[in-house]
């Protein structure tokens, strides 16, 4: 379905082929700052992290502000808590973030409640892990249009994505994209997900953002999403790329899982990667 | 007391004879150089100092008691015509009217008598003079009616280059558009940048925005209605336009001369082929078709068969492409049953789809939707007496809305997807009295009834919460059989109005109304797009109802030279419909979720100054006014300006016929900033992602609207003696180039060539505008 929307956005934007633009300044209102989290569970060792921040003025720059003295747990549905330290290796670009101690490893199926507190306020999520259908496949094909008018030399190689989509239950996919390591995004707003309402069971010939070169390592990670977590980032995606609310709705907070009026979202995902180095067949 | 009963008796007796020595004067009006019939001409009986006016037929009837009578017909821009009519028996008598002739090759305007806005009863009317229009300056040339109509008085547009308008507080899709009483669903061409109003086959077109007539139903703020021309009965004619950016050619004629008569007209715009020229493999492009067969049976029945179709294709390489349109049929009898009773029977259908596919290996698919309908209608106008007459009718529509459904290519990642179709009947009985009881006043009082079911087939769900739009739950279904009742709206629906005559040159009117819509079109931007779906009520969705009340003043000025009238109205609307915060309107099967029912309260003051006769013509138009909104789940329940909440608007449009050589127009348009959501702040998630806070919908403003346009038309002297006349019409767009706002929306800062500055952190805003100075030519010829 992401395709879909993703057509629905390039329509909107041929509506103001005729427009132009220019930066303004324009008078925001405020508000108190309001706590962020981002909080991941997987089905993967390391896999899992929150991180905690705080919302700034629109014209701030900068890092936000991080929390550094929450108390951050998970409990699982089988009855076990998960404490979470801020940054054990005190790195300096991990501050703000709390990992697992010890660290340990999701299973689909089970039910992950997140409970965060930050100067006496409390805030909680809970979500269970969905399952994750297998990557089958990742291939590598020229692209024309790429190899004539290449955006960086050598650059002119597309990668595809094969699957099956399993058509006995309701799926929800966040994507991510890598190449020698690094995030693709087509453009910075950018959010890949996907439901499965109008899917086939063949998801054959994919293609996945970004284009490659020779020997490139190319990286597809693909992550479960209950329905909520695929609400949350749809609401994400519009709020990002909206247009002021001329064609596209007027902008509104994402839906989030958390309690208490923080910004962000728990999420919980099993997670299938696979990856390539990109040749010339 | 016996003999005073018999008394009566007789006098009844008497008044019996009396009665039975009434005759009925009736006809047509029409224009002797082409057969056009002429709506609200002036019949105007001298010995009885009382008249009528032709009905949109051009039809007229009086009805007089036995006498030689002096009849007056009269209308702007026509020689008045004078008959003695010997009414010992009904007299049916046909009238054609010449034009004025004039010195200058000046237009004739509509069709109205001098004082109209003084002594009709209708109030909160504009008629959009379609001559006038094409003397207009237009953007790229091409003239189109709805850019007039939403510079009229208590119209709002959402900025320039929308085809959408906004009446008196009501949203986009709370007006009735018709052409030829056929509704159009979307009336844009390329996002709206224009109309599918071609004008050169358009007669005359009126906007209703308050004290609807009873006739009329099923939006809540206004109806616009467009009628097309009949068609030249008398000589082969024609005219052709050569624009920027489309090119149009219109023909006319008689059939059978006097009996029969057809246009055709055809418009195409031709940007793609810009875009070939400058070797981009993309299809850009729009046609309009319009055609109409016309025939006069005899003095008795009249018949019309008025089709139009139009459509928008966009095509960008060989992946991906979109197109919509609309199609109407019209076809319609109108019969005189007897000297009193003219009766109209229509049958009319109407159509809009669009689609979206893209033929790429992967995700090849072709997702369409349209809306369909047939209506019957049977109106029926009954003239007692000239104090006297009664609009009756029935109405009857069946809709199917079929909202979507996506065929896979060969190949492609998708699975044939079909949402649920649904379909309507909508009943409407209606009757209006208009009844004259002084010389000063007259009332109309009316009422329409209207019955809406919801009917299969359809299979219907049962929610746990039908407002839960994260976590639909169906809790069960029911089937319903074709045609099987699901849900029942009955609503009647009060029309009043009343006009008090204080001196020959003002009047006093005021009107109240009832509206009930029960389709509707929630549009989650400002403007609707061609993709947002149409959606009948149903067990959910409640009908919308409107409640009006307005009060207007009316002069004319030096000797009906100037027509001034003020209008205040207040409009209250029930169950307005909006979709929740986030919802997600693109192809959910649980929509019914995502719709929400609110309150909405509109008020405001308009003023209109309107010279028509003249070398000077044109109009200044102000309106004040104020819409606000209380929907559930949108702004956490708080009440949110409308998107098209405007509080001040002026509109001067002037054109001025310097010779009979040149004609120059101009306008200037001024307008409050439209409400805008922006953010208070922002916060970081995920791989740098950037996104707003929002706490208040629609609590910031554009900043103000303002724009100047100027046109000029050269028509030849060397057009003398020919059998075809050109013409040039020169377009000044945005004369002092003023960057007016369109939207307003944020990201991460980046350079003009969109790599993102610095470290990613900072935000900024990003006004969106539209035109800049813009000049456009178009060459026209009428034969």
């Amino acid at each position: 379905m992401k395709q879909l929307y993703k057509y629905i956005l390039t329509v909107c934007a041929v509506a103001l082929v005729f427009s132009c633009e220019e930066t303004i300044t324009i008078d925001t209102s405020t508000t108190d700052s309001r706590v962020v989290i981002e909080g991941l569970v997987t089905n993967v060792a390391s896999g899992s992290y929150v991180k905690l921040s705080r919302s700034r003025n629109f014209y701030d720059n900068g890092q936000t502000d991080r929390i550094t003295d929450a108390q951050v747990t998970v409990n699982t549905s089988t009855g076990e808590q998960i404490v979470f330290i801020h940054n054990p290796s005190g790195g300096t670009d991990s501050i703000g973030y709390y990992f697992p101690n010890p660290n340990f490893a999701g299973t689909v199926g089970i039910t992950y409640t997140l409970n965060v507190e930050v100067e006496g306020e409390t805030f909680t999520a809970a979500e269970e892990m969905q399952p994750v259908t297998t990557i089958d496949s990742l291939t590598s094909k020229i692209d024309e249009d790429e190899f004539d008018d290449p955006e960086e030399p050598g650059r002119h190689f597309a990668v595809f994505f094969f699957a099956k989509e399993p058509q006995d239950r309701a799926d929800y996919y966040l994507f991510k994209f890598y190449r020698n390591g690094e995030l693709l995004l087509d453009w910075p707003t950018d959010i890949y997900i996907a439901d499965d309402e109008a899917l086939g069971e063949t998801i054959d010939d994919v293609e996945i953002a970004g284009y490659f070169k020779e020997g490139d390592n190319a990286k597809v990670e693909m992550y479960s999403l209950t329905r909520n977590g695929f609400i949350f980032y749809s609401d994400l995606s519009t709020l990002l790329n909206n247009d002021g609310g001329m064609f596209s709705p007027p902008p509104a907070n994402p839906r989030t899982n958390l309690s208490n009026g923080a910004m962000g979202y728990f999420q919980v995902s099993a997670v299938d990667a696979l990856e390539i180095t990109v040749e010339d067949n | 007391m016996r003999k005073l009963m018999l008394m009566t008796w007789v006098l009844c007796l008497v008044g019996m004879a009396q009665a039975q020595e009434k005759f009925t004067l009736n006809g047509y009006v029409r224009d002797a150089s082409n057969g056009e019939e002429l709506i609200g001409v002036t019949v105007y009986v001298k010995e009885m100092q009382n008249g009528v006016i032709t009905n949109p037929y051009g039809f007229y009837s009086l009805t007089l008691p036995k006498g030689t009578y002096h009849v007056e017909f009269s209308f702007i821009g026509m020689e008045p015509l004078e008959k003695e009519v010997n009414l010992n028996s009904d007299v049916s008598m046909n009238i054609e009217l010449k034009e004025i002739a004039m010195d200058l090759n000046e237009v004739v305007v509509t069709g109205e008598r001098e004082d109209e806005q003084v002594v009709n009863i209708q109030m909160s009317k504009n008629e959009i003079d379609i001559a006038q229009v094409k003397k207009l300056p237009a953007l790229f040339g091409e003239p189109d009616i709805i850019k007039t109509v939403q510079m009229m008085p208590g119209v709002i547009s959402a900025g320039e280059g929308t085809s959408s308008f906004f009446v008196r507080g009501g949203s986009a899709d709370q007006n009735l558009i018709l052409i030829d009483e056929a509704p159009v669903y979307d009336p844009s061409h390329l996002f709206g940048l224009f109309s599918v109003f071609n004008a050169d086959v358009i007669k005359d077109s009126e906007l209703y925005k308050g004290g609807i007539p009873s006739r009329f139903g099923g939006r809540l703020s206004s109806i616009l209605e467009v009628r097309t021309k009949d068609g030249n009965n008398k000589e082969f004619g024609g005219e052709a336009g050569i624009g920027l950016l489309a090119s149009s050619l219109m023909l006319e004629g008689p059939i059978k001369k006097d009996e029969s008569s057809f246009i055709f007209s055809a418009r195409r715009s031709y940007v793609d082929l810009f875009l070939k020229a400058a070797n981009q493999d993309n299809i850009v492009y729009f046609y309009d078709i319009n055609a109409k067969a016309n025939w006069r049976a005899n003095n008795k029945n009249r018949f019309f068969l008025a089709v139009y179709t139009g459509r928008d294709n966009f095509k960008f390489g060989d992946d991906f492409g979109f197109d919509w349109g609309n199609k109407t049929a019209t076809f319609r009898w109108n019969h005189l049953f007897n000297d009193k009773l003219f009766s109209n029977t229509s049958l009319i259908a109407s159509r809009f789809d669009y689609g979206l596919g893209s033929t790429t290996d992967s995700d090849g698919f072709q997702w369409d939707s349209n809306i369909t309908e047939y209506t019957f209608k049977q109106d029926q106008s009954y003239f007692f007496n000239p104090n006297l007459s009664l609009d009756f009718g029935y109405h009857l529509t069946y809709r199917q809305f079929s909202p979507g459904i996506i065929e896979p290519e060969e190949g492609s990642i998708f699975k044939k997807t079909e949402l649920q179709k649904e379909y309507a009947l909508d009943h409407a009985l209606y009757a209006g009295l208009e009844h004259k009881v002084s010389d000063r006043l007259t009332f109309q009082y009316g009422a329409r009834l209207s019955v809406f079911q919801s009917i299969g087939e359809q299979m219907v769900y049962d929610y746990a919460d039908v407002r839960d739009n994260r976590n639909p739950e169906r809790t069960d279904s029911t089937f319903y059989d074709s045609f099987e009742n699901i849900k029942t709206y009955v609503n009647v629906e009060p029309r009043f109005a009343a006009r008090y005559i204080l001196n020959e040159s003002t009047s006093l009117k005021a009107s109240y109304n009832r509206m009930v819509q029960n389709t509707h079109l929630v549009s989650s931007g400002t403007v609707p797009l061609p993709f947002n779906t149409w959606a009948p009520s149903s067990l959910y969705l409640k009908p919308q109802k409107a409640d009006q009340f307005a009060i207007g003043y009316f002069k004319n000025l030096d000797n009906n030279n100037y027509e001034l009238s003020v209008e205040a109205y207040y409009k209250d609307i029930q169950n307005v419909t909006d979709f929740a915060d986030n919802a997600r309107v693109f192809f959910n099967q649980d929509l019914i979720t995502e719709y929400r029912q609110g309150t909405s309260e509109a008020y405001g003051a308009e003023f209109m100054l309107q010279k028509k006769k003249g070398a000077l013509t044109g109009f200044v138009s102000y309106t004040w006014s104020k819409a606000t909104r209380l929907v559930p789940d949108v702004n956490l329940n708080r009440e949110f300006y409308a998107n098209h909440d405007r509080r001040n608007n002026l509109n001067v449009v002037a054109t001025y016929e310097y010779s009979d050589k040149w004609t120059f127009g101009g306008s200037f348009t001024y307008g409050t900033g439209r409400p805008i959501t922006l953010p208070a702040g922002s916060y970081e998630y995920g791989d740098g992602y950037l996104p707003d806070i929002i706490t208040e919908r629609n609590g910031f403003r554009l900043r103000d609207f303002h724009r100047m346009d100027f046109s000029a038309t050269l028509t030849p002297r060397k057009n003398a003696g020919k059998k075809y006349e050109t013409s040039w019409t020169f377009s000044l767009y945005n004369a002092y180039s003023r960057k007016n706002p369109f939207s307003v929306y944020t990201r991460v800062q980046m350079d003009d060539d969109d790599n993102i500055v610095g470290d990613g952190t900072q935000k900024e805003a990003r006004l969106i505008y539209l035109f800049p100075i813009l000049p456009s030519v178009t060459y026209n010829i009428s034969f």
